[in-house]
């Protein structure tokens, strides 16, 4: 879960996260409970909802393959990838 | 389940009819200045974006840091003339020079304009100054003014909206509406509620932005993107649609990141004194730019590409030889653009005073090949018109182009050419209702599909293609063959299905991407030669050709099959004599 939301920091009413998220991708459907993160595979992880919450109820988990990328850089460019891995 | 039939039957969506002069596609940095250029002549417009609030919408919802101006404060280097007297050099000989002439002498009165409606172009750090300026790398003088954008998207879209216009949020336009060659205006839905829109006016300003998720990056994150990956195109895929042409689609951006997370930040590295080094420990940028970390990008990307190509990656960005305080600095600074930075090397647990870290290079994207000032997409003239009257383009989705300041002057350009031309047209016939019945039809038959694709596979296919045929690796005979697949990959586009109507948002621009992905190949399979760097990278053709490659390459749509044409800038871009530019 790229987007985590504190339900017990949350504040009621705010809508902040859903109107900011340039992607759509956060959803408060009902003031009483807290956002929901809709389409996280469509999370562009620019960090704005986290940014702008008024009482940081939200954090940004990079998951495994961004914290700790494996991808061999060689197909990034069209070139074949190598036996071992180079990172 | 429930039949086709009864499906359609059962989700009647309303449609909605407004009428307007001027239609504006896209409310970031261009739409809403072409707003204020609309209203100021005096004619009505409706301003659409798929993003939830127009004062956050587009690239620069969570702010900005620099704007780029001639200001005419004294030096010699600050003048329209001395800048444009560079201009066929910094462009290398391919640009629509009136246009970007046009471009440089509306920055000051930008400036101007801008301040007017609120923005604060001081540098916080230096309060003192009315504008703190800096060169940036490969410019010929010190144009970048640094400030804080903070609220500088809330400013230009209270104005916009202020100024009266008509604003659709979380509303995407699928298509142009075009009666006779000319606009008629645009198809639009609520990608929540799914009511549809039709806008009927006389002209229509294209400002979507540029074309991300276009390539495979390292994470496999289709939406980790160096630029804003909700901007996949798609007004350059409706002007091809109604018969006008893109330019310059051969020239490719990317930039250097920290591996696994594509991102902005490489100018504040490089700008803090970091170092690139290959897998050998060495300093090797010098060998693809005399100023090495400190050239022009697309020189940067070469320099990565060309060492990991021969072996000697992996590379890393080094600060361990800086100043802790300088360090420090810098990291502070990475969030003012991508706010998430900062979070990044934190969870990856690294610490920049005691190692360097592993870069890589981003995603391609159509933006515009690593230059300021020429850009990639919808081909516009100096008044920011299309090849189709009516239609007008302004920002990252047209040929003249420049970070926020070129998207703010064209933007605006455009939006009052706009309104006069739409002002002098016959109003815009309304639709039959069958004609409305068939738009929705048409709009939601992936909603409708009971077996198909997702917008993702479809994507990924897209992504695929362009990476190992036209990205970084272009010859003739696979360029070709890339060419080949992605227009098989056409006939999938009506087997995308969507769950809901964010769904066909994402269905729409999957196809774009693929459109866009389409007029790239086209495009550079036509460019017999490489330049501006790693922007036109031809294995086939190394070496700049200034005999007969100096020309703008265009692409339109005949019969459903993209073709190119082109023709010769008449530049010369050798710098001028004395003048050192690098
Ligand atoms: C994080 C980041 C930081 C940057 N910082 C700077 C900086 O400091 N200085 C600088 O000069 N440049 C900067 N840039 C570049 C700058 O943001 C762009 O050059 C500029 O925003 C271009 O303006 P635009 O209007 O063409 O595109 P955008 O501002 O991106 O606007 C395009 C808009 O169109 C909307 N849209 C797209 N398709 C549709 C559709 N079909 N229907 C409805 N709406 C649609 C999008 O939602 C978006 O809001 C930065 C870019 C990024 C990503
Ligand atoms: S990080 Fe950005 S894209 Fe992701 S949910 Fe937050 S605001 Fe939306
Ligand atoms: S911005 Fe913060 S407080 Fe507001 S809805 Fe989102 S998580 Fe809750």
């Amino acid at each position: 879960m790229p987007i985590v939301i504190d339900p017990k920091i949350c504040r009621e009413g705010c809508t902040i996260c859903d109107y900011f998220c340039p992607g759509d991708i956060i959803y408060r459907i009902s003031p009483k409970e807290s956002p929901v993160v809709k389409y996280q595979d469509e999370c562009w992880y620019c960090g704005i909802c986290a940014d702008n919450c008024p009482v940081d109820a939200i954090t940004i988990v990079f998951p495994e393959n961004m914290v700790n990328c494996q991808t061999d850089v060689r197909t990034l460019m069209g070139l074949p990838a190598q036996n071992v891995s180079r990172s | 389940m429930a039949s086709l039939a009864t499906n359609l039957e059962a989700q009647k969506e309303p449609i909605h009819v407004l009428e307007t002069d001027v239609v504006i596609v896209g409310g970031g940095v261009a739409g809403c200045l072409a707003a204020l250029g609309t209203t100021e002549v005096g004619a009505r417009v409706v301003i659409c974006d798929k993003c939830g609030l127009l004062e956050r919408a587009g690239s620069v919802g969570g702010g900005t840091d620099h704007f780029t101006a001639v200001l005419e404060e004294g030096p010699e280097w600050d003048t329209p003339e001395y800048l444009m007297s560079y201009m066929p050099a910094l462009l290398e000989g391919v640009a629509d020079i009136e246009a970007v002439e046009r471009l440089v002498q509306g920055l000051k009165p930008m400036v101007h304009l801008l301040e007017k409606l609120g923005v604060d172009f001081h540098d916080p750090e230096n309060p003192d100054i009315p504008y703190y300026r800096h060169r940036a790398f490969g410019m010929p003088g010190a144009y970048t003014i640094n400030f804080d954008g903070t609220n500088f998207k809330h400013i230009i879209g209270r104005s916009a909206r202020r100024a009266g216009a008509k604003v659709l949020e979380r509303t995407m336009v699928s298509d142009l509406l075009m009666v006779e060659g000319r606009p008629r205006g645009a198809v639009a839905f609520h990608i929540r509620t799914g009511d549809v829109y039709v806008i009927l006016g006389q002209a229509v300003v294209i400002a979507t932005g540029d074309a991300n998720r276009l390539g495979k990056n390292a994470s496999g994150h289709a939406f980790d993107s160096w630029h804003f990956p909700y901007n996949a195109g798609e007004g350059r895929a409706m002007a091809l649609r109604a018969g006008a042409r893109l330019a310059n689609m051969e020239f490719v951006d990317s930039t250097l990141s920290p591996k696994g997370y594509s991102t902005q930040g490489l100018n504040a590295f490089v700008g803090g004194g970091a170092h690139f080094i290959n897998a050998l420990g060495e300093r090797f940028m010098f060998k693809y730019h005399p100023d090495a970390e400190r050239g022009r990008r697309s020189d940067i990307i070469n320099g990565f590409i060309t060492e990991t190509r021969e072996g000697r990656g992996p590379i890393y960005c080094d600060c361990t030889h800086l100043p802790e305080d300088e360090i420090r600095r810098l990291v502070n600074t990475l969030g003012v653009d991508r706010p998430a930075l900062p979070d990044f090397f934190a969870q990856k647990k690294i610490d920049l005073t005691k190692e360097p870290f592993e870069v890589c290079v981003t995603e391609i994207a159509s933006v515009r090949g690593g230059q300021p000032f020429r850009g990639s997409g919808v081909h516009i003239d100096k008044d920011a018109c299309s090849s189709t009257p009516g239609i007008f383009a302004g920002g990252d989705c047209s040929t003249t182009s420049s970070g926020i300041a070129g998207a703010t002057v064209m933007g605006h350009i455009a939006g009052m050419n706009a309104a006069h031309f739409a002002l002098s047209q016959p109003k815009a016939k309304p639709l039959t209702s069958n004609e409305k019945d068939q738009i929705r039809e048409m709009l939601y038959r992936p909603l409708r599909l009971r077996e198909g694709i997702s917008f993702h596979a479809f994507e990924d296919q897209v992504r695929s293609i362009v990476t190992d045929y036209v990205g970084y690796r272009r010859e003739e005979i696979r360029m070709r063959e890339g060419l080949k697949m992605l227009r098989t990959l056409r006939s999938q586009e009506d087997r995308i299905k969507a769950e809901d109507y964010h769904g066909v948002m994402r269905v729409n621009e999957a196809r774009s991407i693929r459109i866009n992905a389409e007029a790239l190949a086209v495009s550079a399979i036509e460019r017999k030669e490489t330049r501006d760097g790693a922007a036109h990278l031809r294995l086939d053709y190394p070496k700049t050709d200034n005999e007969n490659e100096l020309r703008i390459i265009m692409v339109e749509q005949i019969g459903g099959e993209l073709r190119a044409i082109s023709r010769p800038t008449g530049l010369n871009p050798t710098p001028p004599p004395k003048k050192d530019i690098s």
